[in-house]
């Protein structure tokens, strides 16, 4: 009785593992296209509103969803309140952030370049940065939507499959 | 220093200044800030380098060299971290903080059809260091209103740059608006309408001035002079109008119109003199019609004295006075009762309230 227990609970486990993985398949496209909407927003915050980073960074992180809005939070703080510079604040943020989302290193490698002229140049060399970033977030999107149709199911069956698997070897 | 001026500064920088004497940190007038090259301070008593390790220094030799991460540092935090945001500053070369306190800036300028469009490469940075000075117009007020009428003349203030003519105009403002001290009433406080381009008068933070500027008084933040003030005459009916740095034509041409509405105007102007604003194209207009009732000239300082002179509508001069030391006048002007000039900086003045 004991046995069969363990052996259900090791298909379950291997099923929650094979979930998990396929669940961050699916959520990295819709970040990236969070992200680049978000990215839009601070594009308009900057050549219209003129609005100083802090803030504008303060309010995208009161707006958006986690774990992108935590992105923005941190890196207003590092700015407001340690006194960084721009681009080590937005570095410091993605170091601490990025473990918690679905991206890639790709993916963050754009925003890290992104950081280096963030509020240090003019507002036309701004909104060419920023366009810069969603573009190439965007050709990341098909990538990541190719890879969850190919991957999803398989990490699915895979866990569920794996779990059975141990359990029956050491059943 | 103020506080507000050591969290702008690199830490190299920071930790130079906060190591010099304290008397020398109280006296602070600017902080010279250039990449590559000595870290240059100004006081009353004239310009010193500063080591790393804090000492005063004649000679630039041994001086601290601020780095290009120093300066990178210096322009991300004076702009809020948001460069793009000050387009408008960059044309015009300064940044005014928090505080009131102005940063004058230099690089390599960007142009755009032959008209400076912004500046890249900012190197040179000049930290003009803003104090409240309660009193400092105690001297020249009582030349500026009229003993039996209790009126506000029309008032020209001329220095050459960094000599305190936003300071003094800040607390003329103050005094103005507040009144004489209510045991000795000769003229009741003014509304007064301050129009701020350079937020340097008022130092106005989310619009609430950051400097006390009198009970009476209104600001107009950050709006270009000649269009401001005929917004504040409309707008806020001001008695006394007061405006810094008179210096492009339309500036003088909104002055103009100012005084033709009815409304006291106190400004003020670069120039060693009488004779430097009378030769200005348009502001000597002005000056040649006789439209300012007093000038008050600012002297450079020397060890800590400052000659303050004040003519009449012609350039005669009408009183001579010194602030910074003994205070009194050499030659009371007519009119003007002795007593007035009892104030000595650093003492509260009877001429008006302190603010």
């Amino acid at each position: 009785m004991l046995k069969l227990a363990g052996a259900l609970l090791l298909v379950a486990a291997g099923a929650l593992l094979g979930w998990m993985h396929a669940g961050r398949l699916a959520e990295r496209p819709a970040q990236i296209r969070r992200l680049v909407r978000l990215l839009s927003q601070l594009e308009t915050d900057i050549a219209y509103g003129l609005t100083p980073l802090p803030e504008a960074f303060g309010r995208i992180g009161r707006q958006a969803t986690e774990p992108l809005a935590s992105l923005f939070r941190t890196a207003a703080v590092r700015l407001e309140r340690d006194g960084m510079a721009a681009p080590e604040a937005w570095r410091a943020a993605l170091d601490s952030v990025w473990e918690l989302t679905a991206m890639k290193n790709a993916e963050k490698e754009i925003m890290l370049s992104l950081g280096n002229t963030l509020g240090a140049t003019d507002r036309d060399d701004q909104v060419r940065h920023l366009r810069l970033a969603v573009k190439q977030l965007e050709s990341l999107e098909p990538e990541a939507a190719e890879e969850q149709r190919r991957y999803e199911k398989m990490w699915k069956s895979l866990g569920l499959l794996g779990g059975a698997l141990v359990a029956v070897i050491l059943y | 220093m103020p506080e507000s001026v050591l969290r702008l500064l690199p830490a190299a920088v920071a930790a130079a200044l906060s190591r010099l004497p304290r008397d020398v940190l109280g006296g602070l007038e600017e902080i010279r800030i250039r990449e590559g090259r000595p870290l240059e301070i100004v006081t009353a008593q004239g310009s010193r380098f500063v080591s790393a390790s804090g000492g005063l220094l004649a000679d630039p030799v041994g001086a601290y060299r601020p780095t290009r991460d120093d300066c990178a540092r210096l322009l991300d935090r004076i702009s809020n971290h948001s460069l793009y945001a000050l387009e408008e500053e960059l044309r015009r070369g300064y940044i005014t903080v928090r505080g009131g306190h102005r940063i004058g800036l230099a690089g390599r300028a960007v142009l755009e059809r032959g008209a400076v469009r912004h500046l890249r490469d900012v190197t040179c940075f000049n930290v003009r260091i803003a104090r409240e000075v309660p009193g400092a117009a105690a001297p020249v007020l009582p030349y500026l209103i009229d003993p039996d009428s209790g009126a506000v003349r029309h008032a020209l203030i001329v220095s050459p740059p960094g000599c305190g003519k936003t300071t003094l105009l800040r607390d003329l403002a103050c005094q103005i608006s507040r009144g004489p001290a209510t045991a000795r009433r000769r003229w009741p406080g003014r509304r007064v309408g301050i129009v701020d381009e350079r937020s340097e008068l008022a130092a106005c933070a989310g619009g609430v001035p950051g400097f006390d500027v009198g009970p009476r008084t209104d600001v107009l933040d950050a709006c270009p002079k000649a269009e401001g003030m005929m917004m504040m005459i409309r707008s806020m009916s001001p008695e006394v109008l007061v405006v810094d740095e008179i210096g492009r034509p339309e500036d003088a041409a909104g002055l103009r119109e100012a005084m033709l509405s009815g409304v006291r105007v106190l400004a003020s102007a670069h120039g060693e003199g009488y004779a430097d604003v009378a030769g200005k194209p348009v502001l000597g207009e002005l000056v040649r019609e006789k439209r300012f009732d007093r000038y008050v000239v600012l002297g450079r300082r020397a060890g800590g004295r400052q000659r303050i002179a004040v003519l009449d509508e012609t350039g005669r001069p009408v009183a001579e006075t010194e602030a910074g030391g003994s205070g009194g006048p050499k030659r009371p002007g007519t009119g003007v009762p002795p007593d007035a000039f009892a104030g000595r900086p650093g003492r509260r003045p009877e001429a008006g309230l302190p603010c």
